[in-house]
């Protein structure tokens, strides 16, 4: 399959890169005017597609990228393209995250490696032998984004971890608020919903309540238009379009209303060509008007990819990285600029990683395992955290003979250990991340 | 899930539903289609049906099909020849060059005219589906592969679903997009590329778990899901499809692999030396022995996959879901099933007998005889996607093309924008996995409704400006009179409430909650205007979800 940006996020692209060309000299009064309050975000940048994390972090020492180069043939980076990590000197990133380098060696990004699905702890033998419960549909798409934006929760109505930690907080953190604490980028999302709250939804750089030509009549018009949305019906579906229209009316009002109280971020966001840019420039926005939201928590969905790279692989994934990592690193300025840097967390997540064996194609499958990235002023950065694979295809990490990692820190610990710096209490895990008590350390303690 | 009364067996359609709970209308299709009387049916249940199987019902179609019934209009329309899209001219018309990416606007535009003013609108209709099925995408193929492919869904929509197997495995645009295209012999230390092996089955034709005939999952002795397939059974299916390349001008097999000339109007064509020719060990406990060609091999493996007893109901609900209901009961799941499994005469897969269950099952029939202000007999219906509901949306307000440019061979390429921006670009889907997946459910509730996998708080907006956008032809494509001098126009200087009516009939089945149309005249009777009443009325319909979800 392929991944690809979505064409009317390109379309909001093009108006949001007009924003960024507004700079003010008195944008640097941003982190005055919202003086520091209790404030948090977390951002999930979710890289569909299943992003390669072998060429995303390789190893450096010359016996580790010797053994890569042979095992990754047509598909290993050349040694001297690599960007070199000061502080684990034994590895190097790819050299399209040269922002990410730069956030890493000042302690503000850590990565995580070899995270991934699991039910309980797991390793190659059990996998084999079968003598552990692993998620189902290991290698297909719908099944591990779901899985890793869902950790296992089951019930009829299908939530998200970002969902479930808004059940939890929001009455606490953001009462009286009108928006959600849930904002998504990147449409309808498992991982935003809620069994009792549901996201907004907002279109990078089109934040708007919809064009009238009707001059006088506009008012009366949209007054008539809500009230429609109020009729009940004996259709389930056109309930549930009504109150998603209604929300959507409403939410579009506040976003608008609130967003004429921010004074345009100086940052300058890659925003043309670049979804993910436009994505994390509008976050950034929403979060300078968190004060006129009323909001002290907030979660954040951002979706990036095509990062299903079956055949030119190369190619591909440098152009998509070359995108990403000056999206993020303009992310973490704004939040700079705003003055509350170690108050958002960035990180990402995707279905899966990809074989260390290449195919025939230029390309690579469906694996497991992977390494992720967190970035923000609280991160304690510098670092890599759990235990990089051996990289040795039917070697100790391998679920079969293609370099498929078993992970060896489960997705559901990255997430527990975001949701703690974001305000969950250890108590509440299990209601969160039902499958959390499985796992001896629920807390990595990379934030 | 929701709960479903089926009050009415068949409401008007009670000869099509005898026809078809006797014998599976297995007949109809061929022959003796042209013996049955026409049955009369309301304008209604004419405009229902016209909404499951056209890209919209229009004031003429559904006087046509009130007048023939149900039966010769699915007749009718089964033996329509495909309208086909003409290849892109090489270099492009000056028209496709208004855009970087020139070829995929061009299909875009092609595809468009065809949706909106195609004669074989039902075949048009499936293969819509079908593509939104067996996905392809111009995010990443060329438009030029893309036009072909869209003649094939439509040659092929009436055919056999082995037929459609077949043919969409060897399009040069599958080949493409999911890289069997040239996809090689592994040489050591490589693996054969998985990309369609696994999605043929997963999404195309098996789905990932064991299915029971009424859709419903089979479930183990501990409650938990089975596999259809293993990662095993993946890489052999992946070893299976190797070797195939763009086949030389004349169709024949090249020497070379791969052959680098793009040709996407033939079949792709294998080489053999570059074709994996170990065993294999696929579905069914079925083993493909050593040595067998290309051809043989992918012969073998479409058999078996296409009578896994699997594909039946994984196909036919997301046919139901996508003409008819997003939320089919079991039990119609179970019959279209049957007809997929044997359409009367023995034949598996046979598509005009899947069709016709399809629609004139009476759970797709049972709200015809339905007011606006009735519990629903079926609690059922699936939201118009943007690109239906815009095509919807033009026909019913009769549109016509803007182009007077007799030259311009894709006068739809700006229309095709403006529904990107709604957020359904024609053709670019974002990947493999559709528009929106078939398993989405809205948050909240228990309903799976795919289509509300792209609806949401802030696609919503959007649609709001095209429906003003469309009712003030603010737009280069197409054009709708509205006008004072309209026929709507002159209902609405006399009768607020008859221009509601009639609108009524057209975009809604004459169906409209009285509520509804109360808010409607209410609102417009304040205005003088008798065209910007026509253009309230018109917008304040189609943005509402009771027209949204059609019913």
């Amino acid at each position: 399959m392929g991944f690809s940006r979505r064409s009317f996020i390109q379309l909001a692209s093009l108006a949001a890169a007009g924003s960024a060309l507004g700079l003010r000299p008195f944008g640097v009064m941003n982190a005055l005017a919202q003086t520091s309050q209790d404030y948090k975000a977390l951002v999930c940048v979710f890289l569909f597609g299943g992003n390669d994390a072998n060429n995303t972090i390789i190893p450096f020492d010359t016996a580790g990228y010797d053994n890569y180069a042979s095992l990754r043939g047509p598909l290993a980076l050349a040694q001297n393209s690599l960007l070199p990590l000061t502080p684990t000197p034994g590895f190097a990133l790819n050299p399209n995250l040269p922002d990410i380098q730069a956030l890493f060696n000042t302690k503000n990004a850590a990565f995580v490696t070899n995270v991934g699905t699991l039910i309980q702890p797991t390793t190659r033998a059990q996998y084999l032998a079968k003598q552990v419960t692993t998620p189902s549909n290991l290698f297909s798409h719908p099944d591990q984004q779901l899985e890793w934006q869902n950790l296992a929760q089951s019930s009829s109505t299908p939530t998200g971890w970002g969902g479930r930690i808004a059940d939890k907080l929001n009455v606490q953190y953001n009462p009286g608020s009108q928006i959600p604490m849930v904002v998504s980028l990147d449409g309808d999302t498992l991982f935003c919903n809620g069994a009792s709250t549901s996201p907004a939804s907002v279109l990078a750089g089109n934040v708007g309540t919809g064009s009238c030509s009707e001059h006088s009549a506009c008012a009366s018009r949209l007054q008539t238009a809500q009230q429609l949305a109020t009729f009940s019906s004996g259709f389930s579906l056109v309930q549930a379009d009504n109150e998603i229209t209604s929300n959507s009316y409403n939410y579009s009002k506040v976003l608008i209303n609130a967003l004429k109280s921010g004074s345009p971020l100086q940052t300058v966001f890659p925003t043309t060509n670049n979804p993910i840019g436009a994505q994390l420039q509008q976050i950034a926005q929403i979060i300078q008007v968190r004060a006129a939201l009323g909001v002290k928590r907030q979660i954040f969905f951002a979706g990036f990819g095509n990062f299903d790279t079956h055949g030119n692989q190369l190619a591909s994934q440098s152009a998509l990285l070359a995108e990403l990592s000056p999206s993020l690193a303009a992310f973490y300025q704004a939040t700079v600029e705003l003055g509350i840097a170690s108050q958002v967390t960035t990180f990402t997540a995707s279905d899966f990683s990809r074989c260390f064996q290449p195919n025939s194609g230029g390309g690579t499958d469906h694996a497991w395992g992977s390494h992720h990235m967190v970035i923000g002023g609280a991160v304690k950065g510098g670092q890599m955290y759990g235990t990089f694979p051996t990289l040795a295809l039917a070697g100790p990490d391998d679920s079969g003979s293609n370099g498929r990692w078993v992970p060896s820190t489960a997705s559901v610990q990255y997430a527990a250990t975001l949701a703690q710096w974001f305000g969950v209490a250890p108590s509440d895990l299990p209601t969160i991340f039902p499958n959390i008590g499985n796992f001896q350390n629920n807390n990595l303690d990379f934030v | 899930m929701i709960s479903r009364a089926l009050r009415r067996g068949c409401g008007y359609a009670v000869a099509g539903c005898l026809c078809f709970l006797l014998t599976g209308c297995a007949g109809w299709a061929g022959s003796s289609g042209g013996d049955t009387p026409p049955v009369p049916v309301t304008s209604t249940a004419a405009a229902r049906i016209l909404d499951q199987g056209t890209f919209g019902p229009t004031t003429s179609s559904i006087q046509h099909v009130q007048q023939v019934g149900f039966n010769i209009f699915l007749n009718e329309q089964f033996n329509t020849p495909a309208t086909l899209v003409a290849d892109i001219p090489n270099p492009n018309p000056v028209q496709c060059n208004q855009f970087t990416t020139a070829q995929r606007n061009c299909a875009q535009s092609a595809w468009l005219q065809i949706a909106l003013t195609g004669n074989d609108q039902l075949r048009q209709r499936v293969a819509y589906a079908l593509s939104e099925i067996w996905v392809t995408s111009t995010l990443e193929i060329d438009g030029r592969a893309m036009t072909p492919y869209l003649n094939l869904l439509a040659k092929d929509a009436f055919t056999n679903y082995r037929t459609i197997m077949q043919d969409v495995t060897l399009s040069p645009a599958m080949g493409n997009y999911l890289n069997m295209l040239n996809s090689n012999l592994p040489k050591n230390g490589e693996i054969a590329n998985e990309n369609y092996a696994r999605e043929l089955m997963q999404l195309f034709t098996t789905g990932v778990y064991l299915l029971n005939e009424d859709g419903s999952l089979q479930l183990d002795s501990n409650g938990n899901p089975i596999p259809v397939y293993t990662e095993d059974q993946v890489q052999a299916f992946a070893r299976v499809y190797t070797g195939w390349t763009y086949a030389n001008s004349d169709g024949s097999a090249p020497s070379t692999f791969p052959n680098e000339t793009k040709n996407y109007d033939s079949p792709m064509a294998a080489v053999e030396s570059h074709h994996d020719m170990q065993a294999k060990a696929i579905l069914s406990g079925v083993t493909l022995p050593a040595g067998q060609t290309a051809e043989n091999d992918l012969q073998d493996a479409l058999d078996n996959i296409f009578n896994y007893p699997n594909v039946g109901p994984f196909v036919c609900k997301q046919l139901i879901q996508h003409l008819v209901s997003s939320t089919p009961s079991p039990a119609y799941v179970e019959r279209v099933a049957k007809v997929f499994a044997d359409d009367g005469s023995g034949v598996r897969g046979d598509m005009q007998a899947v069709i016709t269950a399809i629609l004139l099952d009476p759970e797709a029939r049972a709200n015809d005889a339905d007011t606006g202000d009735s519990t629903p007999s079926v609690d059922g219906g699936h939201l118009r996607e943007p690109i239906l509901w815009t095509t919807a949306v033009a026909r019913g307000l009769n549109a016509q093309s803007s182009n007077t440019d007799p030259t311009n061979l894709y006068p739809y390429i700006q229309l095709a924008s403006l529904i990107g921006g709604i957020g359904e670009a024609p053709l670019e889907s974002a990947s493999v996995f559709n528009f929106f997946p078939p398993s989405y459910v809205i948050p909240l509730t228990t309903l799976n409704a795919p289509e509300f996998g792209i609806e949401n708080t802030g696609t919503v907006i959007p649609r709001l400006s095209m429906a003003d956008r469309l009712v003030n032809n603010n737009n280069d494509t197409l054009t709708v009179n509205l006008s004072a001098a309209s026929s709507l126009g002159q209902l609405a200087a006399s009768n607020p409430g008859q221009l509601v009516d009639s609108l009524g009939a057209t975009l809604m089945h004459g169906q409209m909650p009285s509520a509804m149309r109360s808010a409607i005249v209410a609102e417009i009777s304040g205005i003088s205007d008798p065209a910007q009443r026509v253009r309230l009325a018109v917008y304040l319909i189609t943005t509402s979800s009771v027209y949204k979800v059609v019913n």
